[in-house]
């Protein structure tokens, strides 16, 4: 098993390298002079010069990149031309948005898409089956945007004075203010990694109203997500919903199905405990998948919903040119993908001891 | 094979992805008030024992019979006279120097805070320190600004307790949290919304004058714009009027002069062509005009109060061309943050602009756009319309001014270096129970003036996100209306209004020939973070902004587009753009 | 021997003939028998002859502003439903330019069938070339090229294509090239597993022993095997494809005013979605449709021409 892993990790080694080059030609590739973006009028010939050295831009292209390894080898992933911040603290403030919204698009997705699957599958070919996967084809078919502004104008407006009215926009009630983790558990000195993954987790809201028992914050945090959530996870959701439904479909015409009824295991303990973990494995694949489009989808759901997230974050860069912000968050958006599509391998091995290698 | 080996290795690599991250985290400056490092430049502010080191800026008045080769402003020297007194010596009389510094861009910062934090650009995001009634509680970059009451202000506190500063790009999403309750009042209520909001009874309007102008950019310079007769007929050949019924909310018209005519001395001289389809027709046809080539138009999609809708109105325009004219235009769209670049270099034949007014004068139209300090966006400028206006500048006497005007004002009907379109009214929009509530014309609204029923804390949304928070180098009004809140100049817009009120200084008298300005500084005021205010504050805020070769002239970007345009030009300016 | 051995030729020459045809007649019967199948086919139907007769079933140009004479931002007015006769009929409203916005949606299904046909065939031309080269060379050469493929599917699809058109600038054409080549990394690993299979089986081995050439090796084995997977991932491709340039046209970067493509037009038109709804309604209504179509069509394909599924 560990020689498995290390083999997996080796061969993700070339890829990321390959990501770190293919994101630093992407952006030296971008057209347009970054002095004269910024600097505007102002940029003249010897202004830019100056410019230029100062942020090694006037450095052969491959020097500039080794500089650029080397930086990263310390944690540094650059500096902000647009916002003068540094591109970690950035991202520490960005990207908790965008992987709480996964997160709960994911959980969305994944509880009510297998339950409908499972339902489907159960009662196949009756009205529910044939209605739900409709219903699930037809969830896949419609554009994040189109389903975020429909979704926005009914709980926003139509239902607006009910129990039932939801946020438009936004992360809290204007108003709420967060104290931040570290404020609250008197970190407020300390700079080092710690702070940094306290502040990670912190700019959760979500899960700093849940870390510091603040029930208002938390729920405040949760009201505003579940628009947007509902409204990412819907495709994923429809996805999830067929594939389970079909690889329990294939689960449930096997022999040791049928062994296991003639046993007397009543219908339920036959899915339960014999269809469902074998049916989990491509559904397992599935979700390592969507991981990916919930990254699309985001940039998509932020801009309707105005939540700061980093897909947000990262459009705004790359149509403003702001190479340090682009390279940052590609990389480390990047990693997280090669982490996760490991996780998914290596899970291949814990839930189907056949795959297991030896 | 038991389970911990397996978990172990998760384990791991999940510290590991956390660790990397944190790594670089930690290497990041955290950002907090930083206290001041040791400075290079300005001396201590403080009134310490022994007489006070006023300063001069430059050390030597700059000869205004010698002017150095590359120096167009007009501004000789501006020293500190006393502890609090501080003189601005001008080489050309100035009538609107009240108008002029009460600019946001002017906003006295404090000299040891710029020492410290000029260089490092620290004072654009993270460290903020002026003598407005609010100061800067957090800001979390892209999602809102907190203020919060500054304790030590010198003047009436704000009304509420705290401010919450949010934003949004749609017009539609403004309006909906308006109505919804979770902001108090929204800028720049969309075009086709301003009826709904009179209708709904919790939301009061306050309409803004137009007091910008939306404008059709040709460049003389390249063909086939470069033909007069040209340029006359596109001046005939566009409905005005239906681009401002269609696309701009009521307290809009068509133009009829480039400066809307609620500042003084605008509207002499001929007013623009009437709409004549056929009579531009055939003007086209007599100067030969090619109809078979299509023409590039250039446009940006930033709204602004002279362009709510920027590509309806460019959809509009190129079918107007087409049905009334024959001629077929290709619509370009250009990135917002290279499209004010390249128009004032003018790489743009035909080009799609605005201007909004920063403050009430006809220089801030007239001169910007077509005097000598203008830029190239129009190509070539034309002498008749540059003589008078530089002589215009510096009259004191408000007839000749005037007649002037009235004759820069026909010379420009002529020329068609533009077609002026539309002045486009705008307006905020509140809560009922918002006391308080107003729009300022100038896009400066007075946050702390208003109170939300018996809510102690109000929620501002506007267009964008503040691009920083240094004003001597923001243009953005999103920026300055913040800047606003933070900080104060010498004198101050009142409020909703043109006119200018003391502020930090009690008082600025010109001397008879309106070439000296002293002004006394106000007593015991103190900066929101730390410092007390003194004449050297205010000659270091002005010449940070004013000599380019400043070490502390460090800004955001850079560009300090409002210094020159204020005060003629910068010191040391680097060389222009070739 | 000799006799033995030409009946064996003979059936082995006849059989694959008439088996083929016959293939394709039962592979046809068989997606027609998928109820998703016809249902798809029925929808897709309906856009391509809007597409095809868009210009004729278009009352009004699609480009053409009413403002004169109309009011913009008119509510749909159907005579047959109630509307007035009086007032001119816009089955779908006016849009903010006083445009007629059936017809807008009309056209729009030509460019969302062309963008989505062009894209896909971009992608699945290049992919296959790809897997062809990969499969075949193998060693060095394919590892290269899966590596490359896996670098290009570690980035969310919709911001790699975001960074591409912003460096080579906001276009449909630039739009279409960014999904296209975001598109390629499916249809190149198809493609491969396509060659790997084939590359090991018997019948290969026996035809190069036979001679046969490395192209009529591509042509007539590796290709028709290849055939049904490209084909259901191709189909379900042009639906991503035509979401894709709907995304990418909603944040500005792809179709560009005035051009009549759904997601620009409702990217646009956002600001009216409380005022206006029918500008947004409408052309999501026919986008979603459009991508239902493709996905039914797709599923239809892949239950009828999976040969483990044919119980």
């Amino acid at each position: 098993m560990t020689r498995y892993i290390i083999r997996r990790l080796l061969i993700t080694i070339p890829v990321l390298f390959g990501v770190i080059v293919l994101v630093f030609i992407v952006g030296r590739l971008l057209p347009g002079d970054p002095c004269r973006i910024l600097l505007g009028e102002r940029a003249t010939d010897a202004v830019c010069a100056e410019f230029n050295h100062r942020l090694g831009f006037d450095l052969p292209v491959l020097e500039q990149f080794a500089v650029y390894l080397g930086n990263l080898g310390h944690g540094d992933l650059g500096t902000s031309f647009r916002t003068s911040r540094p591109v970690a603290t950035l991202l520490i403030e960005r990207l908790p948005m965008t992987l709480e919204l996964s997160l709960y698009a994911l959980l969305f997705a994944t509880t009510v898409g297998i339950l409908l699957g499972v339902v489907s599958a159960y009662k196949r070919n009756s009205a529910v089956d044939v209605l739900t996967m409709a219903g699930a084809n037809l969830g896949v078919s419609i554009p994040v945007f189109v389903l975020g502004l429909l979704l926005a104008s009914l709980f926003a407006l139509v239902l607006k004075g009910t129990p039932f009215a939801l946020p438009p926009s936004g992360r809290l009630t204007a108003g709420i203010s967060i104290v931040p983790l570290a404020v609250r558990w008197g970190m407020e000195n300390d700079h080092g990694p710690l702070r940094a993954v306290v502040d990670f987790v912190s700019n959760m809201y979500s899960l700093n109203g849940l870390l510091s028992a603040q029930w208002d914050i938390f729920a405040d945090a949760i009201r505003h997500l579940i628009l947007p959530a509902v409204a990412l996870g819907t495709i994923p959701l429809a996805i999830i919903a067929r594939i389970t439904r079909s690889s329990l479909v294939d689960v449930l015409g096997l022999d040791y199905i049928r062994t296991a009824r003639a046993k007397g295991l009543g219908d339920r303990g036959v899915v339960r405990r014999h269809a469902l973990p074998n049916a989990m494995l491509p559904l397992v694949t599935i979700v390592g998948l969507q991981v990916g489009g919930l990254l699309s989808g985001a940039v998509l759901t932020e801009t309707i919903f105005v939540l700061p997230g980093v897909g947000l974050a990262t459009y705004d860069a790359i149509t403003s040119h702001d190479f340090a912000v682009i390279q940052g968050f590609t990389l480390v958006i990047a990693i997280g993908f090669l982490l996760i599509n490991l996780l998914v391998d290596l899970s291949y091995g814990y839930l189907d001891p056949r795959i297991r290698p030896t | 094979m038991s389970r911990s080996p397996r978990w172990s290795l998760f384990a791991i690599l999940a510290t590991a992805a956390i660790v990397f991250t944190a790594c670089a985290g930690a290497a990041s400056p955290s950002p907090s008030a930083s206290t001041a490092a040791s400075s290079a430049s300005a001396p201590a502010s403080a009134a310490s024992s022994g007489p006070y080191a006023a300063k001069s800026y430059p050390d030597t008045a700059i000869d205004c019979a010698a002017l150095p080769k590359d120096y167009t402003g007009t501004i000789s020297q501006i020293k500190a006279v006393d502890q609090l007194t501080v003189e601005f010596d001008l080489c050309a009389p100035d009538v609107a120097f009240l108008s002029k510094v009460a600019f946001t861009s002017n906003n006295i910062q404090d000299s040891d805070w710029l020492a410290a934090h000029a260089k490092d650009k620290s004072y654009v995001h993270d460290a903020t320190n002026g003598t407005g009634p609010y100061r800067v509680k957090e800001w979390v970059s892209g999602d809102h600004l907190t203020l919060e009451a500054n304790p030590g202000y010198w003047g009436t506190a704000g009304k509420a307790q705290t401010v919450v500063v949010k934003w949004s790009k749609e017009a539609a999403q403004r309006l909906q949290e308006l109505k919804a309750g979770t902001v108090d009042g929204i800028d720049n209520v969309g075009t086709d919304d301003f009826e709904t909001v009179k209708a709904d009874a919790s939301l009061k309007l306050f309409p803004r004058e137009a007091l910008n102008i939306l404008y059709l950019g040709l460049n003389v310079n390249q063909a086939p714009w470069n033909n007069e007769k040209v340029r006359q007929a596109i001046a005939m050949g566009i409905d005005r009027k239906r681009i401002a019924e269609n696309f701009y909310p009521a307290g809009s018209e068509a133009a009829k002069y480039f400066t809307p005519c609620a500042i003084p001395l605008a509207c002499g001289g001929d007013a623009w062509y009437d709409f004549d389809a056929p009579q531009a027709k055939q003007l086209l046809q007599s100067a030969g005009f090619d109809f078979g080539k299509t023409y590039n138009f250039h446009y940006r999609t930033k709204v602004r109060s002279y362009l709510p809708s920027p590509t309806q109105v460019a959809t509009d325009i190129q079918s107007q061309l087409k049905d009334n004219l024959g001629v077929k235009i290709n619509l370009v769209v250009e990135k917002d943050d290279t499209f004010l670049t390249d128009e004032s270099k003018g790489k743009f034949p035909m080009f799609l602009l605005g201007w909004g007014a920063d403050y009430p004068d006809v220089t801030d139209f007239l001169d910007v756009h077509f005097g000598t300090g203008a830029n190239s966006g129009f190509g070539k400028k034309f002498d008749d319309v540059t003589q008078l206006l530089t002589a215009a500048a510096s009259e004191a006497d408000a007839t000749k001014r005037g007649d002037d005007y009235a004759k820069a004002n026909t010379a420009i009907r002529t020329h068609v270096p533009m077609v002026p379109l539309v002045h486009g009214g705008s307006a905020t929009a509140w809560r009922a129970d918002v006391e308080g509530a107003h729009s300022s014309p100038i896009g400066n609204e007075a946050l702390w003036t208003t109170k939300p029923g018996d809510r102690n804390q109000v929620v501002w949304m506007q267009n964008s996100e503040p691009s920083g928070l240094y004003c001597g180098d923001e243009s953005d009004g999103d920026a300055l209306r913040i800047c606003q809140q933070i900080f104060d100049s010498l004198y101050q817009y009142k409020v909703g209004g043109l006119e200018t009120e003391p502020a930090l200084a009690s008082s600025c008298d010109p001397s008879p020939d309106f070439k000296v300005w002293t002004c006394k500084l106000r007593q015991g005021v103190k900066f929101g973070v730390q410092g007390e205010l003194d004449a050297n504050d205010v000659v270091d805020s002005f010449a940070v902004q004013w000599d380019a070769k400043n070490p502390l002239h460090v800004g955001n970007g850079g560009t300090f587009d409002y210094f020159p345009a204020l005060f003629g030009g910068l010191l040391n300016p680097p060389p222009p753009a070739p | 021997m000799t006799t033995a051995a030409a009946p064996a030729t003979v059936g082995l020459d006849a059989a694959p003939r008439s088996r083929s045809s016959g293939l394709w007649r039962d592979a046809l019967r068989n997606i027609l028998r998928q109820r998703n199948a016809r249902v798809g086919l029925s929808i897709l139907t309906i856009l391509v002859l809007s597409a095809i007769f868009a210009d004729v079933l278009s009352p009004y140009d699609p480009d053409k502003t009413l403002l004169g004479a109309e009011k913009r931002l008119a509510p749909p007015c159907v005579h047959l439903l109630g509307c007035a006769a009086a007032k001119p009929e816009h089955p779908f409203g006016l849009d903010a330019n006083g445009r007629d916005e059936f017809s807008r949606v009309l056209h729009g299904a030509r460019i969302s069938l062309q963008v989505g046909f062009i894209t896909v065939g971009f992608a699945i031309v290049l992919g296959m070339l790809l897997g062809l080269v990969s499969g075949y060379a193998g060693g060095w050469t394919e590892t290269l090229i899966m590596r490359v493929m896996d670098v290009l599917l570690v980035f969310p699809a919709l911001l790699l294509a975001i960074a591409i058109v912003a460096a080579l600038g906001p276009g449909l054409i630039n739009a279409q090239l960014a999904i296209g080549i975001v598109a390629i990394p499916v249809y190149a690993r198809v493609m491969r597993a396509s060659v790997l299979t084939v590359r090991e089986s018997d019948f290969v081995t026996a035809s190069r022993a036979l001679g046969e050439s490395p192209f009529g090796l591509i042509f007539r084995r590796i290709l028709p095997n290849a055939l049904t997977p490209i084909i259901v991932a191709g189909t379900l491709g042009i639906a991503g494809a035509v979401l894709d340039i709907a995304a990418l046209s909603f944040l500005g970067l792809g179709a560009q005013p005035p051009l009549a493509e759904w997601g620009s037009m409702i990217g646009q038109d956002r600001n009216y979605v409380f005022t206006a709804p029918h500008l947004i309604w409408f052309p999501g209504l026919a986008l979603a449709l459009t991508v239902f179509g493709f996905n039914l069509l797709g599923d239809g394909l892949r239950d009828a021409l999976d040969p483990r599924l044919n119980r």
